[in-house]
């Protein structure tokens, strides 16, 4: 029953001889909540409060147990308070896989940030194969993954002179180059591929928030004889700054976990030039047949989910004040 | 659709005029063309070409056109010799699995969150909201051991496709979107559907849902094409069951076994659901990340 | 009441016919309390046929032991999910795994101590030191059955050499030898030269091992958790430097240098390569997963160096018990164990019904292989099967003559796969970095290591 109808608590209750009449109420009665809907409101979040129980706050929980315990799965865990995260901290390919996981993550920005906004202004200004160019840029991204990384580790990529970027450099009396075998070149190729990969969705997104933009306000600067670059300095950046932001600190979330390239490109080498946060995390808990890294991996897990989230915080808040909403 | 005339309107019709602007714009979007073609369709074409032409021809020369001629035997070779329909058949099982899971769990939470709103749902949404933060390929680790060793039930899940389908329904994005939707609903509608008595049984499936069409679209798209890119944790749930592993889990396993004219061509056939889905469906694929933007703006 | 008679006759002839059947089967069953066992049979993907076959085998076996019950789950070795798979109980009671990993399972009781069964087996003396060692512990306690054995082996494309100018019934006979062969294959024929296997999953650290014992290193002294390392020994360098001139002076490997196990099979097969480095027993993976021609087939014995201790590392299965297994179970499955994996080493009919299973499930029979015994019993058994045997003998000549001159060593005992892992970089900076300073590397490598080996990990 929706709230709204009334109750019948509050009647008298005749019990033997005497007249029972229940006290007046402000407390909680079963009987008045299931009526006002109290129960069909539990039965309809059922499903979300079960399966978010078990599968989101209740692994939360764990994760940070995990971490404080050395399991191996088969023996009962025992504690080890913080023995976890000094073993991560001391491990020379922690701070391997930070520099590499940030020197991903810097060239992901410098190379997968300004082109979609690019793509997306002028997208924005086709009249008519807006919805064709949008598809085209989306394309990559329906790909999955593992396709995509598969076709760019064995075609694209192929090391020898007639890999297909390899034969086509080869017309410009240029390479062949090692790409995913040689150190320098590894982490970038992964950058080019991952981008490739991911940046349609961005280069909607900035299309989506550049349509919104008021006419009027270009309109109105045009009027006041306002040159392009004035206009998309004074009208196009502080109404898209939001999404500007937001799409920021999201790319850096999102490059500080990446797992699937480094794992099927190159398993983290050569010699961990590409071995990521994330990677590292894997080769804890899976690496080995004994079972004993779960407790590293937890605690790094937990580390990188504790730094992003901060991050996050920290980032929205200075940048409240910088964007329109 | 009416907007594709409108343009973003940097570009003022005095200025489209002007010939030095209409040449920069017009090279440079002339330039995106080329470059949205060559980088945006060149692989997925190169994909579909190297999945027709024998193995031969595609390592001695990749960028050749069927030099001797195409070889549509890799496709047939690909779906019954490396048993891609196998695990075609397997992805589209989970796929639909953790969608109908997804849909679950996000229209009854958004429902109860937004129309019910019990006096504790604010506490629930802040606890979803919560969950935000936290990365999802953070939990992998205790879920993994979660799934291995579930607390109170003496069974695993391992190698089980309930261990993929019932996690995929842990989306607060998914609620949070749909909340918002529903939101915008107009609560006149609830109010007269309540005065003539209908329950909230009524109310979700006779009101909400019909009206909720285009976010379910948005939301289901979103949600099958995930779990058909999903690689990580079917990999880890179903290591051990080659033969019921979904394409993204098995093509890196056959890969040394296979010749790379058969493996493209299992690459096709694994990228075809998403690729049609996304030229039929593309003004939800588009609209739904634009929603997305504009949510996280 | 007629009726009512007949119906009471009837019951009573119901009741005296069930408590007939209901003694029998109760006699029946008190006679002997059956123990019912898991085992890993084939692997998944196996012919229908060969599973016949397997079942075959189980039914002779519960002949032969009516009170045991033998239930096959499919299976294959998995090392990134095991600890898992013990938890959750989802291994057999009897199962395999490499001799790589044996013995660390065995440190950390995830596999059970067999000691006391085994050693009450006629032909437990006779096993061949080395191979027994893999599966022993630290401590001297017994933790599996090896069953299978190989001999890391040279393989190469004779197809390659001929086109090269090379004679191949002459592989390389010393590392010098190998060297300039590669150099004349990568020169005559574009293929690569010589290949090695450089991925950071530990195989790259695997195969610079074996290329380590070549020379007469060791990455490991003493036993235990008490174990010293010494993966920067003068040999070690030497094999990386070895490789960091074939890679970079000769040019002679080729432009791929992130291989594994499979990859390089599958590039041999495919004509890239003209010799690399893998267990001896591949052939079997090479015909029928990587379609190789086995006219191009070419096996031959490491080089060794003159080396007091120069030789071959040793590889192979071993079959195991879960660590939970007791009592009743534990006998069956040892039983099992002598009965499908140790019988077709000892016995002819089982060797026989052994090529069945091969061939049924189209797989190569003859693959070169290490004795686990001695080598008459292993040519013993190898003349039993002779029928069988379908791979190109006459290709495999130089190793089969050539092993058995050399000196068969086990793994590094102790956290074995750590030791590898810590020299994947290694290998990996010298393919992919022309100034790797390998003695620094390996330095690091070392410490590495030996933190693993003291924890045991």
């Amino acid at each position: 029953m929706i709230s709204g109808e009334s109750t019948r608590a509050g009647e008298p209750v005749a019990v033997g001889a005497a007249v029972v009449r229940p006290r007046v109420r402000d407390r909680f009665s079963l009987v008045d909540w299931v009526r006002r809907g109290g129960l069909s409101a539990v039965a309809f979040a059922l499903p979300m409060l079960v399966i978010f129980t078990a599968f989101s706050w209740y692994p939360i929980t764990r994760l940070v147990v995990l971490s404080l315990q050395s399991t191996n799965l088969v023996d009962p865990p025992s504690w080890v308070g913080l023995q976890n995260f000094r073993d991560v901290w001391n491990d020379p390919l922690f701070m391997t896989a930070v520099k590499n996981t940030a020197y991903f993550a810097l060239l992901a920005l410098l190379f997968g940030y300004p082109i979609p906004l690019v793509a997306a202004v002028l997208i924005s200004e086709s009249r008519r194969f807006r919805g064709a160019y949008s598809a085209l840029a989306y394309l990559p991204v329906v790909i999955p993954p593992v396709v995509g990384v598969m076709l760019w580790r064995y075609v694209f990529y192929e090391p020898s002179s007639v890999g297909l970027f390899n034969t086509v450099l080869g017309w410009f009396h240029m390479g062949p180059y090692g790409w995913l075998q040689s150190t320098g070149t590894a982490m970038p190729a992964l950058v080019v591929e991952s981008t490739w990969a991911n940046a349609g969705t961005t280069v909607i997104i900035y299309l989506a928030a550049l349509m919104s933009v008021d006419r009027d306000l270009y309109d109105a600067a045009s009027v006041d004889g306002a040159s392009l670059w004035r206009k998309v300095w004074h009208v196009t950046m502080p109404q898209i700054r939001g999404v500007l932001l937001v799409t920021f600190m999201l790319q850096i979330i999102g490059t500080a976990q990446v797992f699937l390239e480094p794992y099927l490109f190159t398993s983290g080498g050569p010699a961990n030039a590409t071995l990521t946060v994330l990677l590292l995390v894997y080769q804890y808990a899976f690496g080995n047949s004994i079972g004993v890294g779960f407790g590293q991996a937890a605690a790094l897990s937990l580390m990188v989910a504790v730094f992003l989230a901060i991050f996050a915080l920290v980032f929205l808040r200075l940048t409240r004040s910088w964007s329109t909403t | 659709m009416s907007s594709d005339e409108r343009t973003g309107g940097l570009l003022s019709h005095n200025e489209w005029a002007r010939r030095d602007l209409k040449w920069l714009f017009g090279s440079a979007q002339a330039l995106l063309f080329v470059l949205l073609i060559l980088i945006g369709l060149g692989p997925v074409v190169w994909l579909a070409k190297g999945a027709i032409t024998p193995t031969i021809d595609t390592l001695r020369n990749p960028l050749a056109l069927f030099p001797h001629g195409a070889a549509w035997s890799n496709l047939t070779e690909a779906w019954s010799q490396v048993n891609v329909g196998r695990y075609f058949w397997n992805t589209v099982v989970l796929a639909l699995g953790s969608w109908l899971c997804q849909i679950v769990v996000a229209t009854t939470g958004a429902f109860v969150l937004s129309v019910l709103r019990p006096a504790w749902g604010k506490f629930i949404y802040w606890l979803l909201l919560g969950t935000l933060f936290v990365p999802a390929i953070v939990l992998v680790v205790p879920l993994y051991i979660e799934i291995v060793h579930p607390p109170l039930i003496n069974h695993s899940f391992a190698e089980s496709y309930w261990a993929i389908w019932l996690p995929a329904g842990a989306s607060a994005f998914n609620v949070v979107l749909m909340k918002r939707f529903f939101d915008n609903l107009p609560r006149e509608l609830f109010e007269a559907a309540k005065i003539d008595g209908a329950g909230p049984v009524r109310l979700f499936f006779s009101i909400v849902l019909p009206l909720s069409k285009p976010i379910l679209g948005v939301v289901s798209v979103f949600a099958i094409l995930a779990e058909w890119k999903n690689f990580l944790w079917p990999f880890l749930v179903l290591t051990n069951s080659p033969d019921r592993q979904p394409l993204s889990v098995r093509l890196p396993a056959i890969q040394p076994q296979t010749q790379i004219g058969v493996l493209l061509a299992s690459m096709l056939i694994a990228s075809l659901v998403p690729l049609i889905g996304f030229l039929v469906f593309q003004r939800t694929f588009l609209r739904g990340t634009g929603l997305g933007g504009a949510l996280k703006g | 009441m007629k009726s009512s008679f007949r119906a009471i006759r009837l019951l009573v002839v119901a009741a005296a016919l069930f408590l007939v059947v209901g003694a029998a089967s109760l006699a029946n069953a008190g006679s002997q309390a059956k123990v019912t066992i898991n085992v890993a049979a084939l692997r998944p993907g196996s012919s229908a046929d060969a599973q016949k076959q397997f079942d075959d085998n189980v039914a002779l076996f519960e002949k032969q032991h009516p009170n045991i019950s033998v239930k096959p789950v499919e299976y294959a070795w998995n090392g990134a999910t095991f600890a898992a798979q013990l938890a959750a109980g989802r291994l057999p009671t009897v199962f395999t795994v490499p001799f790589t990993d044996a013995r660390t399972l065995g440190e950390h009781r995830q596999v059970a101590d067999i000691t006391a069964g085994v050693k009450k087996w006629p032909y437990y003396k006779k096993f061949q030191k080395t191979i027994i060692a893999e599966a022993t512990t630290s401590k001297g306690r017994v933790i599996g059955v090896p069953y299978a054995a190989y001999a890391q082996a040279l393989h190469y494309n004779r197809q390659l050499f001929k086109e090269a100018g090379l004679d191949p019934n002459k592989p390389p006979t010393t590392w010098a030898q190998l060297r300039k062969y590669a150099k004349q294959i990568s020169q005559r024929t574009g293929a690569a030269g010589y290949a090695q296997m450089g991925l950071n999953d530990n195989t790259a650290g695997w195969i610079a091992t074996t290329v380590a014992y070549t020379l007469g290193g060791r990455m490991e002294q003493g036993r235990g958790a008490n174990a010293t390392a010494t993966l920067n020994s003068p040999f070690t360098v030497q094999a990386l430097n070895l490789l960091k001139q074939m890679r970079w002076t000769d040019k002679s490997m080729g432009s791929t240098f992130d291989y594994t196990w499979p990859t390089i099979n599958q590039a041999f097969a495919a004509g890239k390569i003209g010799m690399f480095i893998n267990g001896s027993d591949i052939y079997t993976f090479l015909v029928q997963a990587a379609n190789l021609d086995p006219k191009i087939y070419g096996i031959a014995p490491l080089p060794l160096a003159k080396q007091k201790n120069a030789g071959v590392m040793g590889g192979g299965s071993i079959a195991v018990v879960r660590p939970d297994t007791k009592g009743a179970k534990m006998n069956a499955a040892l039983q099992w164990i002598d009965f499908f994996y140790m019988e077709k080493l000892i016995k002819k009919p089982a060797a026989l019904r052994d090529a069945r299973i091969l061939v049924a499930n189209q797989q190569p029979v003859g693959v070169p292989a290490f004795p686990i015994f001695n080598k008459t019993q292993y040519d013993r058994a190898n003349s039993w099967i002779k029928s069988y045997i379908n791979v190109p003998i006459k290709q495999m000549n130089p190793f089969l003559k050539g092993i058995f001159k050399q000196n068969l060593y086990p793994e590094p005992a102790a956290s074995t796969q750590s030791v590898y892992h810590a020299l994947d970089p290694v290998v990996q900076a010298v393919f992919a970095d022309k100034n790797a300073n390998v003695s620094a590397l390996l330095a690091q490598a070392n410490d590495v290591a030996q933190k693993a080996i003291r924890e045991g990990k």
